[in-house]
């Protein structure tokens, strides 16, 4: 209250009253500095774990450290300029994490939408089969690689031998094997493991959507294409925006699924940022080298939040 | 105030109980308990922990100074986590560390205490022994054998009556007869196979041990002959139907799986999974054989060898004497004997009894003539990489020159 009626004494006046200026001088004073030990850990937590790193990463980018040595050289930007203009493993790897991030993203923000409109209704049966659709979140990123990596495999696999036993043996790939297909054959699981994830939020989403505007639809005669077009999609529009966000930031940073079931092969045609950065460090030791990707991986990734947050906030819809 | 005070001084204990919580624990503990002095051993294999408990237990008994604390850590991220303890003073005393780009990581940051002078060095096999040495020094001694060759299926190459072949020509007829009589002839790990086979097939056509380590050099070139033959060999049985459908797509497990189930005869690994498959069909009766890519009288080498799991004594560690006891305990051939066959390993030390039909078999290699991998002669790992992803695009379909030259091109670009 103190604080409004200061407002309101300081928007009244052209210039600040001696009051307010004494007010302000008081406050000044009553500065707690106690408080300030209040954030300290939290201060220290990030410092240590996130910026610390994340200033690291710039100035080992700038080097040529293998990651065992204790001695390095300095380079330059010639780990960046090598990367981006010599290095075709690097260009093939942000071509796959493309291809990968958006066959995942229409893939997963339709199908769940789609679901999300299915199931919305809190029935018994809607509520059981959320959950079905949702567990596939809660298993382990490994497990699940492990189990779609038998399922695809070509000799052994069930997928291909149902194919085979239904007599649709043409349909039958090399699932991981064939370098034109194998990156879309991880989009999938990736789809599989995370859509009841996003469904759940379309739900969440549709329930928030005020009744009374569904029946002055049906009043004014509105078909169901109409109902979804003029009032679901524009009010689910912060849901979507929520849903696309995150499945472009996780599909960007899928690195367990990828390394688990291909490790980025065959022939590169699996690997992705986060994997290449992975193998120039941790296989190739050449740490210099992988943290100059993972500057340009990080300035990827907060261009795209970048422009989420923007779309984010044009789409907040109020009624 | 005084509770503002009071705010402030609790603050303050909690941060510095949880910095104190986060200090080290040797502060506290130390590796030195009453009279007995603890060293720690550092390994990948996690599988082997029992096997080494129960000689830690032995070594313990015979060395009541002398406690072993063993940490096992993944194979994948190993050398990551235990270079940085090893050379911060901190890490285990005795380790493990792989042959090849790994090794020469370790020896280039002065991770190893040179062992050359000491007793247990006679125990080994001699010429199993070069994995560890740089520079005339022997830094660390290989305790584990494998042979980098396909296993093969005796039962049904006897059935059809058939002899390991000895040359390219007899391979090929192998292979025809083994797919006219309904078998896969080679099973193909796509995600292993293309590092493993590309060994024997490459021994015989630039047959010298410094092949692949001359790449790094520029001395040799992958659009070489000798490497663009192998690839064309390569091709030639893939295109004839000779390795299973898919070899790409088909994971270890897998490929391991049909060659368990008799599906096919001959598995492009090594001897590492002969243990894994007798697990699985302990019925099934296995060998070893090379995929001889020349005539018989052009063989120098019959397979390929891999002296790895190399034991070494940190540098900066304060227990070297205790690490040096601990790695000749580990030697002692009854010793040995005692891991070999708790967890089906074949080892380089000599005097070895082994007590399973597959390490006998493995063990009668160490006669013939075989060539140490010439994949861990490589110090770069892109060069490696640039040599499998060259035969995972002839299986795709590429042709062999043109694998070869963009292999070469990277390989260009990692040594540059």
């Amino acid at each position: 209250m103190q604080s409004n009626n200061n407002v309101e004494r300081v928007g009244g006046a052209s210039v600040a009253s001696p009051y307010v200026a004494s007010t302000a001088k008081k406050r000044k004073k009553k500065w707690n500095w106690a408080l300030f030990f209040f954030v300290l850990p939290g201060f220290i937590i990030y410092s240590v774990f996130f910026a610390g790193p994340t200033v690291a990463a710039l100035f080992l980018s700038l080097t040529d450290w293998n990651g065992i040595a204790p001695t390095f050289n300095y380079v330059g930007f010639s780990n960046y300029t090598n990367m981006l203009t010599d290095d075709p493993i690097f260009v093939q790897s942000l071509g796959n994490n493309l291809k990968f991030t958006l066959g995942v993203l229409i893939f997963q923000t339709v199908l769940s939408l789609f679901f999300a409109m299915l199931l919305v209704k809190n029935t018994k049966a809607n509520i059981f089969y959320r959950a079905v659709y949702f567990f596939p979140t809660i298993v382990a990123s490994v497990s699940v690689a492990f189990v779609w990596t038998f399922m695809y495999d070509p000799n052994i696999g069930v997928i291909n031998n149902i194919l085979s036993a239904v007599g649709l043996e043409n349909l039958a790939k090399s699932w991981l094997g064939d370098r034109n297909i194998a990156i879309y054959s991880l989009a999938f699981v990736q789809f599989w493991a995370h859509t009841g994830q996003m469904l759940i939020i379309f739900v969440a989403g549709l329930h928030a959507i005020p009744k009374e505007l569904y029946e002055a639809a049906e009043i004014e005669g509105a078909s169901k294409w109409q109902t979804f077009k003029s009032i679901t999609w524009p009010l689910l529009a912060p849901s979507a925006t929520i849903v696309v966000a995150y499945t472009t930031i996780q599909s960007f940073k899928a690195f367990d699924l990828v390394i688990a079931m291909t490790g980025g092969g065959p022939s590169y045609a699996t690997e992705i940022l986060s994997t290449f950065l992975y193998h120039e460090a941790f296989i190739n030791f050449r740490f210099g080298y992988a943290s100059a990707a993972a500057v340009i991986f990080m300035i990827i990734i907060a261009i795209v939040t970048v422009l989420q947050f923007r779309l984010l906030k044009s789409n907040d819809v109020k009624f | 105030m005084k509770k503002q005070m009071l705010l402030l001084m609790m603050v303050v204990l909690l941060i510095g109980s949880v910095l104190a919580g986060c200090g080290n624990a040797d502060e506290t503990g130390g590796a030195e308990s009453g009279d007995a002095t603890t060293i720690n051993f550092l390994h990948w294999r996690g599988e082997d922990t029992e096997a080494f408990n129960a000689i830690i237990e032995k070594f313990e008994e015979e060395n009541p100074n002398i406690n072993v604390e063993m940490n096992a850590l993944p194979s994948d991220s190993y050398i990551a986590n235990a270079s940085a303890t090893l050379l911060s003073g901190k890490g285990a005393d005795v380790f493990a560390s792989f042959p090849g780009s790994q090794f020469e990581a370790l020896q280039e940051s002065g991770a190893y205490v040179e062992l050359g002078d000491q007793a247990f060095i006679d125990r080994f096999s001699e010429n199993m022994l070069g994995a560890g040495q740089k520079d005339g020094k022997q830094l660390a001694v290989p305790y584990q054998l494998v042979y980098n060759i396909p296993v093969y299926n005796k039962g049904v190459f006897e059935e059809l009556g058939l002899e390991p072949p000895k040359d390219w020509d007899g391979f090929l007829e192998v292979s025809q007869t083994l797919k006219d009589n309904g078998y896969d002839p080679i099973l193909f790990a796509g995600d292993v196979s293309p590092s493993q086979f590309i060994n024997p097939m490459v021994m015989n056509n630039q047959p010298s041990d410094e092949a692949f380590a001359q790449l790094e050099t520029g001395e040799e070139k992958l659009t070489n002959d000798w490497f663009v033959k192998t690839l064309s060999q390569i091709k030639e049985l893939n295109d004839k139907g000779y390795f299973q459908k898919d070899p790409l797509g088909t994971k270890k497990e897998g490929a391991a799986a049909l060659f368990a189930q008799e599906k096919g005869a001959m598995l492009a690994l090594g001897s590492y999974m002969m243990a894994t498959v007798a697990e699985q069909n302990p019925d099934i009766e296995q060998g070893l054989l090379s995929p001889i890519t020349v005539s018989e009288d052009e063989m120098k080498y019959e397979g390929i060898h891999t002296s790895t799991f190399m034991l070494g004594v940190n540098a900066k560690s304060e227990h070297q004497d205790e690490a040096m006891k601990f790695i000749e305990f580990l030697t002692k051939p009854e010793i040995a004997s005692e891991y070999a066959n708790a967890t089906g390993q074949l080892l380089t030390v000599k005097d070895v009894e082994y007590d399973s039909p597959e390490l006998t078999e493995t063990a009668a290699w160490l006669d013939k003539k075989t060539l140490f991998q010439p994949r861990y002669t490589l110090s770069k790992e892109q060069v490696s990489k640039a040599i499998e992803t060259a035969i995972q695009d002839v299986l795709s379909g590429v042709e062999p020159e043109e694998a070869a030259k963009k292999a070469q091109e990277e390989v260009d670009r990692a040594i540059k």
